[in-house]
C-alpha cells in the first residue's frame, strides 16, 4: 500500500501545481495575492472567482469522474477498451443537450437536459438489456450509443449556423463559461460517485475473474453489475451534462493507474481519479493558452494527447490480454 | 451432505442432465467420470448453484440451494472452474486473497501458511498472473478456493472441482490430489471432482459418479463402480487392467486398435 500512498501523493501534488497554473497563469494575480484574496483588485477578484477557480475545479471534477467510471466500467466488462461511452450514456446527453442548445436554452438548462438524457439512455439500456449482464449488456449498449448518435447527427443537419457553432463547440468539450451551479453539482456528485465504487472494489476485483468466479466468491453480480453501470452512468452524464464530451480520459486515466499501481480496483480507485483530473486540468490550461486569446475545445486537446499516448502504451505495455 | 435428487436441466433445448442423484458426504473425495459432453461440468454448476435444475433439487447441509443468496452459499462451497481467469497485472497473492472476501476478515498467518503449502504456492505468491504456466495457475486458483473454504465458520464445507488438475503433470497431480484427500479427511471437507483422469480417480477418489450423456450410469464405492466393462461402455474405447505384482495399484490403459 506504501507505493500506492506514493502515487497517490505525487499526483496530487502534480495536480496542486498544474491547477495553480491553470489559475495564475495569464491573470496577472500573484501567488502572493492567491493567498492573500483581499489585496486582490475587483477586477483580478473577479477573473479568479467568477472565471478561473469554477473553471478549474470543473476541470477537476470531471477529470475525476471520468477516471472513476473508466475504472468501473473497465472491471466490470473485463475490456480494458471500455469506457462510459460505449454504454450509450454519451450519446444520450450530448443529443438531449443538443436539442436544448437548438432552442438556445441556458448553460444551466442545457447541463440539466444532458444529464436528463444520460438518465434517458440508462433507462433504454436497462429496457434493452433486460437481465443481461455481460457481454450482452456491453453490445447493447453499443448499439444504443450508435442510435442515439445517429439521431444527434440528423439533428446537427437541421440546425441553423449559430446554433450549429455552439453545438459542436460544446460536443467537443469546454470548460469556459464554467458556473458555479454547474460546479456545485459535480462537487457533489464526486464523492458519491467515487465512494459508492470505492466501497465495492471487493465485487469489482472479483468481477474481473469473470461473472462465475464473482458469483462463485459471494456476491450478487447481477445486482452488483448494475450498481457499477448506475454508478459509472451517474459520473459519465454530471461531466458530458456540464461540459460536453472530454474524449479519451475515461480511457486513458485507469490504464495510467493500471501502469503504475497493478489492477486491484482499491489502488485503481484511488489513482485514476487523480490522474483524470491531472488530464482534465493540464489539457485545459493547454486548450486556454495554446491560441490565446482564442480557446481551443478542451476535448480535442485531450484527444490530440491521449490518442496517440494510448498508442504508446499498447505498443509498449504489456499484451493485457497475453 | 451435498445431495443432488433427481435433478434435470436443459440447455438451448437439449436436455443435459437427466434425472441424477447423488451424495457428497463430508470428508470423502467423490470423483464425476465421463467422456467428453458427458454433462459433468453441468452437475458441478448445479452442485455450485451457479445453474437452477429444471426438475429435481439440489440441497446442501439439509437446505436446498434455491432461495439461498451467494453470500451464504460462498461459506459453504468454493469452485475451482474448468477455465479459470487470470487478469493481467495481478500478483498471485491478491489473486488467493480474493478467497477470504465474502468474510471481509483478516486472514490469520496461520491459515495464509496453511493455504501455501496446501496448494503448493508458497513459491509462487509474489509473481505475477501473466507469469504462470497452466499448472501454476491451477495450483494458485486452489488455493483460493481453499482459502475461502479456510476462512468460513461453516459446519459443513465443499471443494467442487472441475477438471481443477487437468494442467497439473502426472506428478504434481498425484500428489495434489492426495494432499486434497488428506484434507479432505482432516478437515471434514467433502470434495466432488470432475476428472478425465481414470487412474487418478481410481487411486484416491471414495465414491465415484460415472455419467454418460447426462446419465447417471454408475454411482457408489471407487473399487465397486471402476469396473472394467463399465468403463469400456461408457467411454466406447477397449481397456487393459493392469495389477502390480503386489496387487496393490491397479490402472487401466486403453488398447491400441491396431
Amino acid at each position: 500500500m506504501s507505493r500506492t500512498l506514493h502515487v497517490c501523493l505525487l499526483l496530487l501534488a502534480a495536480l496542486l501545481l498544474t491547477g495553480l497554473g491553470s489559475l495564475l497563469h495569464g491573470s496577472g494575480i500573484s501567488l502572493y495575492a492567491l493567498l492573500h484574496p483581499s489585496t486582490l483588485p475587483l477586477l483580478e477578484s473577479q477573473l479568479l472567482w467568477q472565471l478561473r477557480l469554477p473553471r478549474l475545479l470543473m476541470a477537476a471534477c470531471s477529470g475525476m469522474l471520468l477516471g472513476c467510471a473508466g475504472s468501473a466500467v473497465q472491471a466490470r466488462f473485463r475490456n480494458p477498451l471500455a469506457e462510459p461511452g460505449l454504454l450509450g450514456i454519451y450519446s444520450g446527453a450530448a443529443l438531449v443537450a443538443a436539442l436544448a442548445l437548438s432552442l438556445n436554452a441556458g448553460l444551466m438548462a442545457v447541463s440539466l437536459a444532458g444529464f436528463a438524457g444520460s438518465v434517458l439512455a440508462l433507462c433504454l439500456l436497462r429496457t434493452l438489456a433486460g437481465q443481461a449482464s455481460g457481454t450482452r449488456l456491453l453490445l447493447a449498449g453499443v448499439a444504443i450509443s450508435t442510435l442515439l448518435a445517429s439521431l444527434l447527427t440528423l439533428l446537427i443537419t437541421t440546425l441553423p449556423d449559430g446554433a450549429l457553432r455552439s453545438v459542436t463547440f460544446w460536443l467537443m468539450g469546454s470548460y469556459a463559461g464554467a458556473q458555479w451551479q454547474q460546479v456545485g453539482l459535480m462537487l457533489l456528485a464526486t464523492p458519491l460517485v467515487w465512494l459508492g465504487l470505492f466501497r465495492h472494489w471487493h465485487l469489482l476485483n472479483a468481477l474481473q475473474l469473470g461473472e462465475a468466479t464473482a458469483f462463485h466468491l459471494g456476491f450478487d453480480v447481477r445486482r452488483g453489475s448494475w450498481l457499477i453501470v448506475l454508478l459509472a452512468s451517474i459520473a459519465a452524464g454530471v461531466v458530458v451534462a456540464s461540459c460536453g464530451m472530454i474524449g479519451f480520459v475515461g480511457l486513458l486515466a485507469p490504464h495510467l493507474a493500471r501502469l503504475l499501481l497493478g489492477s486491484d480496483a482499491r489502488r485503481l480507485m484511488l489513482a485514476a481519479p487523480l490522474f483524470g483530473a491531472w488530464l482534465t486540468v493540464g489539457a485545459d490550461w493547454l486548450a486556454r493558452s495554446l491560441l490565446a486569446p482564442a480557446e481551443l475545445p478542451v476535448g480535442v486537446i485531450t484527444s490530440l494527447l491521449g490518442a496517440p499516448f494510448f498508442l504508446w502504451l499498447l505498443r509498449h505495455a504489456k499484451d493485457e490480454h497475453a | 451432505m451435498l445431495e443432488l435428487q433427481d435433478i434435470s436441466l436443459k440447455l438451448g433445448g437439449k436436455t443435459v442432465i437427466r434425472q441424477v442423484s447423488l451424495q457428497a458426504q463430508p470428508g470423502e473425495l467423490c470423483v464425476i467420470l465421463g467422456p467428453n459432453g458427458a454433462g459433468k461440468s453441468s452437475l458441478l454448476q448445479l452442485m455450485s448453484g451457479y445453474r437452477q435444475p429444471d426438475s429435481g433439487q439440489v440441497s446442501l447441509a439439509g437446505k436446498p440451494l434455491t432461495g439461498q443468496g451467494p453470500a451464504s452459499l460462498a461459506r459453504q462451497r468454493a469452485v475451482v472452474e474448468q477455465h479459470p481467469a487470470l487478469p493481467a497485472g495481478w500478483r498471485v497473492s491478491e489473486l488467493i486473497a480474493t478467497g477470504a472476501y465474502q468474510t471481509r476478515a483478516m486472514v490469520s498467518d496461520s491459515i495464509w501458511q496453511q493455504v501455501l503449502v496446501l496448494s503448493d504456492t508458497a513459491s509462487l505468491q509474489n509473481r505475477t498472473l501473466d507469469s504462470l504456466s497452466g499448472g501454476e495457475a491451477q495450483r494458485v486458483h486452489l488455493a483460493r478456493a481453499l482459502l475461502q473454504l479456510l476462512v468460513s465458520s461453516s459446519l459443513e464445507r465443499y471443494l467442487l472441482l472441475d477438471e481443477a488438475t487437468s494442467a497439473l503433470d502426472f506428478a504434481i497431480a498425484d500428489a495434489m490430489v492426495a494432499r486434497l484427500h488428506h484434507i479432505a479427511g482432516s478437515l471434514g471437507i467433502g470434495i466432488v471432482a470432475v476428472m478425465h483422469d481414470l487412474n487418478l480417480a481410481l487411486r484416491h477418489a471414495d465414491r465415484v459418479l460415472l455419467l454418460r450423456d447426462g446419465v447417471a450410469v454408475a454411482s457408489g464405492k471407487t473399487a465397486e463402480v471402476m469396473d472394467k466393462q463399465q468403463l469400456e461402455a461408457i467411454y466406447g474405447v477397449a481397456l487393459a487392467e493392469l495389477t502390480s505384482p503386489d496387487a496393490q495399484v491397479r490402472a487401466f490403459v486403453p488398447r491400441t486398435s491396431d
